[in-house]
């Protein structure tokens, strides 16, 4: 093996690399800082590249290997984070201005859990302003989709997606509060997973919408999804939060087959008018592939998901209206444009109307249960459409209509699951004939992410879309 | 005498503290009024025996 081959291995099989000595940390970490040296100045996946921290902690992992100390199934593997999560003495941005200068004095539990598992910290991924989306001009770069650098790779853990894209990290942790690790793994052909709100510490994480965010984990493969899964969950003391409960082995359902599994595809977003004919065929031959694994398959009629997007903006921009009522008060100047005025119009929301919003999500998870009673994992799209254009996303309101069809619309999707709790995985279905990447978006029952990954696990190993590179990123094997 | 979006939107914020710039009180209006209509979509549920959640407890799945 060379190191030119070093980036495009999965996240675990460069810990079975290292593990059997073919390759050692310290060239793995040369290998990807290569990479992001040689590409992210023009895809704007990092804020922070943490070379020298990197080196140090990829020179100690070598030192375990050589001893023949325990080394785990992600033992030396390259990750970079969202810079969402506080990292102790390092720049964390939350993509805004208003941040440009924090430094926290802590790690947040997620890296704190990332270094334990043996993982090297490569550096801080940029990331839509305060992890909102439709930032207009980011302060450290436009993050450009490796698919088709003039479209976006998706909002709001943005580097994340473009970071597995362009190979530049082995596997990230993203940030979802209604799809935005989601989101961007569909855009870019990644892996993303929102695991049930409650499995993952948020301690050290810079909230968005309190009751709504989770961390994400954000891959090349399902395999390393259930492993970095494994590696984040659990209690923590510091969010009073997350739940008790043991973390299971979340790879142990793989190979197992799909018979048995019942599975519902979701006719009110399969029947959505508005998704994109190429994106609606993906799925409906998704579909096919799982039920050919030994999978029933149904449809499944959830009513309330249609107004998913308006309940998920009434709950998440209000709550995050009053989280940065100081910003809007003091700093508003500091903030991009579409930060500031969605965040301004957010806080102008009367109490009875969010209330309205708050009791419209438990009904929306009553019907979510009452399905998941029926059938055990859930289908759609993640997204209705492949990526926009960059200037599509980020082109000022000029009406009511146009804030409805580019800013409600698609947050159904995903926001779903978020305002439900319940965990969801998005995993690569497809492309259109542009050659952008389509989602494929399974849902399930309170902690089960064990079943889900199983599911998605069996049918990515069914296909060959996680396999497929993007153009324009190809190795390059005559540089050193 | 009714008040435009625009006036509709200062008021609110001077009655919340705060500070809109002047260039874009139509954007933070139309957003406003974009998402209110939205949520104006809600009323249509029953919605009277619903009690607000913030975090879901384990013991209900």
């Amino acid at each position: 093996m060379t190191r030119h081959d070093i980036p495009w291995l999965s996240a675990a099989e460069t810990a079975v690399a290292i593990k059997t000595k073919q390759v050692s940390p310290v060239e793995v970490v040369q290998a990807y800082l290569a990479r992001i040296e040689q590409c992210d100045g023009q895809l704007h996946a990092y804020i922070t590249v943490m070379r020298d921290e990197a080196l140090a902690a990829a020179r100690q992992a070598e030192q375990t290997v050589l001893r023949g100390g325990d080394v785990g199934p992600l033992f030396g593997v390259p990750v970079a984070v969202k810079d969402q999560f506080w990292t102790r003495g390092i720049l964390t941005t939350n993509g805004s201005r208003v941040y440009r200068d924090f430094v926290p004095d802590a790690d947040a539990t997620v890296i704190t859990r990332l270094q334990q598992a043996g993982t090297v910290l490569l550096g801080k991924l940029n990331l839509s302003e305060l992890a909102m989306g439709g930032t207009q001009e980011p302060p450290w770069g436009i993050p450009r989709n490796p698919w088709d650098l003039e479209r976006t790779p998706g909002e709001s853990s943005s580097g994340s997606g473009v970071a597995l894209a362009a190979h530049l990290c082995a596997a990230s942790v993203g940030e979802d509060t209604g799809g935005s690790g989601r989101g961007p793994a569909s855009y870019c052909s990644a892996v993303g997973l929102r695991p049930t709100f409650t499995r993952v510490s948020r301690y050290g994480m810079t909230p968005m919408c309190w009751y709504l965010d989770t961390a994400a984990p954000m891959t090349k493969t399902v395999q390393d999804c259930a492993l970095i899964l494994g590696a984040i969950a659990g209690y923590d003391p510091r969010d009073p939060f997350t739940s008790r409960r043991p973390v299971p082995d979340y790879t142990a359902r793989f190979g197992c087959g799909l018979r048995g599994v019942r599975v519902g595809l979701i006719r009110e977003l399969d029947e959505d008018a508005g998704m994109h004919p190429e994106v609606k065929q993906a799925i409906h031959n998704a579909v096919e592939v799982i039920q050919q694994q030994g999978a029933e398959v149904r449809e499944i009629s959830i009513p309330l998901v249609a107004m998913a997007g308006a309940i998920f903006v009434g709950v998440a921009d209000t709550e995050g209206a009053g989280a940065r009522d100081d910003i809007l008060r003091t700093r508003a100047a500091e903030l991009d444009r579409a930060s500031r005025t969605r965040l301004q119009a957010a806080a102008l929301v009367p109490a009875k109307v969010y209330n309205r919003a708050l009791k419209a999500r438990v009904l929306l998870r009553q019907q979510f249960l009452e399905a998941l009673r029926q059938v055990d994992v859930l289908v759609s799209a993640t997204a209705p459409a492949p990526p926009p254009k960059h200037t599509a996303l980020t082109a000022p309101f000029v009406n009511a209509d146009d804030v409805r069809s580019r800013f409600f619309f698609r947050r159904a999707y995903t926001g779903c699951y978020a305002l439900t709790a319940l965990p969801a995985i998005s995993l690569p279905c497809g492309f259109t004939t542009d050659n952008l990447p389509i989602g494929l978006q399974l849902g399930a029952g309170p902690f089960a992410e064990e079943l889900l990954l199983g599911v998605a696990h069996a049918y990515e190993q069914a296909t060959s879309w996680h396999t497929r590179r993007a153009p324009g990123i190809q190795r390059s094997e005559g540089r050193d | 005498m009714a008040l435009s979006k625009e006036e509709r939107c200062r008021e609110l914020a001077r009655l919340v503290g705060i500070p809109l710039i002047e260039g874009e009180v139509a954007e933070v209006a139309e957003r406003f009024e974009s998402l209110m209509h939205e949520l104006e979509r809600l009323t249509q549920l029953d919605l009277a025996y619903i009690q607000p959640v913030l975090v879901f407890p384990e013991e209900e799945v």
